[in-house]
């Protein structure tokens, strides 16, 4: 699949319902600056199944030098890097 | 209350090695015999370390000539391990008999699941050509990051290719190799049920804690010798046993993929040795600091890995569960 150009705000707001959907814990609890992994939201399951779902929902590939913290630490930091990748 | 020890890169190594062969040695016999009430043991060699102990302890608990070692090659595995569980036999002066678990396993299709799954990811696969391994991607074991899995495939040549592992694929990857696990618990249980003998499960404190073992496969046993031991211990215990040499200076792998594979490279992302002194230190409340200062590291990159410790432990709760049933009638 194509990278697609896609706005920041809708990126950021399907990030969200999919974290949203795939953690165990109480919503309201994750807010977009949330540490998903410091705070316990996201295990290392979760961490592969949030790769495939960035993947296949925005068209991106996720490369080694990509797996770092602060491009998946939180809602606002996963939407950032995705944002950055499909303007590759 | 005891005082606790200062932390130091010691801490784990046993004292007297005698006496905690003889205590592991007595009880696993009051168990077998007396809890269990079956004769004897079953025990999978697979040429590694943790099975190897096992055999020696229980050649100890209840007399070689009531132990039977059972070798489960399949299409992977190195044919070193036969040789080296063989040996191992030999020394001990226990009956090893071969069990090849490759026509069950090629019935269950866990070669095709796994391999179809391969494909999806790597067109060009061909498993008559290519061989193949899971590994973890080094996310850092000392960032607060989840590990990832990459997924390598080697040609004839040595090459390898290597990319993430989606999802999809490595689910269907892990549960298809898990039949090879399952599939030697019931070999195991067909020959202890057989004889009336115990099967002796050979995982170490690590792949129990840390949940590297299938649930139901290398995880279903009746008793687990060494389940308690850090790795070092387990070393410590096979040299004062007289395991083979080969067998303790070979490197431990999954011997699970077609392509060869260590368990550091496959799970645990540290040397033993060091893993050990960090889960000492987590699991026995030592702080972040404490150990930072005797391992040569910083407060933070040790709360990290102290962080990623506790998420394992949670994650792999389940497998360590039995099943739940308390839904009615309580």
């Amino acid at each position: 699949m194509d990278n697609i150009k896609i706005d920041a705000s809708t990126i950021r707001e399907k990030v969200k319902t999919y974290i949203n959907q795939a953690v165990h814990v109480d919503k309201e609890k994750i807010r977009n600056d949330s540490l998903i992994f410091k705070e316990g939201f996201i295990d290392s399951m979760g961490f592969i199944l949030l790769v495939t779902f960035l993947e296949e929902e925005f068209g991106i590939k996720t490369s080694d030098a990509d797996l770092l913290e602060e491009n998946f630490e939180s809602i606002n930091a996963i939407s950032d890097f995705v944002g950055r990748k499909t303007e590759q | 209350m005891a005082q606790k020890k200062p932390f130091s890169k010691d801490i784990i190594k046993l004292d007297n090695v005698e006496t905690v062969v003889n205590e592991i040695v007595l009880k696993l016999k009051k168990d077998v015999l007396e809890k269990l009430r079956l004769n004897g043991a079953v025990v999978g060699i697979s040429g590694g370390i943790d099975s190897s102990v096992c055999l020696a302890l229980s050649a100890m608990a209840f007399g070689p000539e009531k132990v039977q070692g059972i070798m489960m090659p399949e299409r992977d595995s190195n044919p070193e391990s036969e040789k080296l569980a063989l040996k191992l036999a030999g020394k001990f002066g226990v009956r090893a008999i071969k069990e090849e678990i490759t026509s069950a396993l090629a019935g269950f299709e866990c070669y095709t699941r796994r391999d179809e799954a391969v494909k999806r990811v790597f067109t060009e696969y061909d498993p008559n050509i290519y061989k193949m391994k899971i590994g973890i991607k080094q996310t850092g074991l000392f960032s607060s990051m989840p590990p990832i899995f990459s997924l390598t495939i080697v040609d004839p040549e040595g090459n390898q290719k290597e990319k993430i592992l989606p999802a999809r694929e490595y689910l269907q990857i892990v549960a298809a190799s898990n039949f090879k696990q399952r599939t030697r618990m019931s070999m195991l249980y067909y020959h202890a049920e057989s004889l009336h003998y115990a099967v002796i499960g050979t995982p170490n404190k690590h792949e129990q804690e840390q949940g590297f073992f299938v649930k139901y496969g290398d995880g279903g046993a009746d008793v687990m010798p060494i389940g308690n031991l850090y790795k070092t211990q387990v070393y410590q215990l096979a040299e004062y046993l007289g395991v083979p040499q080969e067998i303790i200076e070979r490197t431990p792998t999954t011997d699970t993929y077609s392509a060869e594979q260590t368990q550091e490279e496959f799970f645990y992302q540290l040397p033993f040795d060091l893993m050990d002194r960090y889960w000492y230190g987590f699991e026995n409340g030592y702080s972040p600091k404490e150990v930072a200062d005797v391992m040569g590291e910083t407060e933070e990159r040790v709360a990290a890995l102290f962080r990623g410790f506790e998420r394992k432990r949670r994650t792999t709760e389940y497998l360590r569960m039995h099943p739940i049933r308390d839904y009615y009638g309580v």
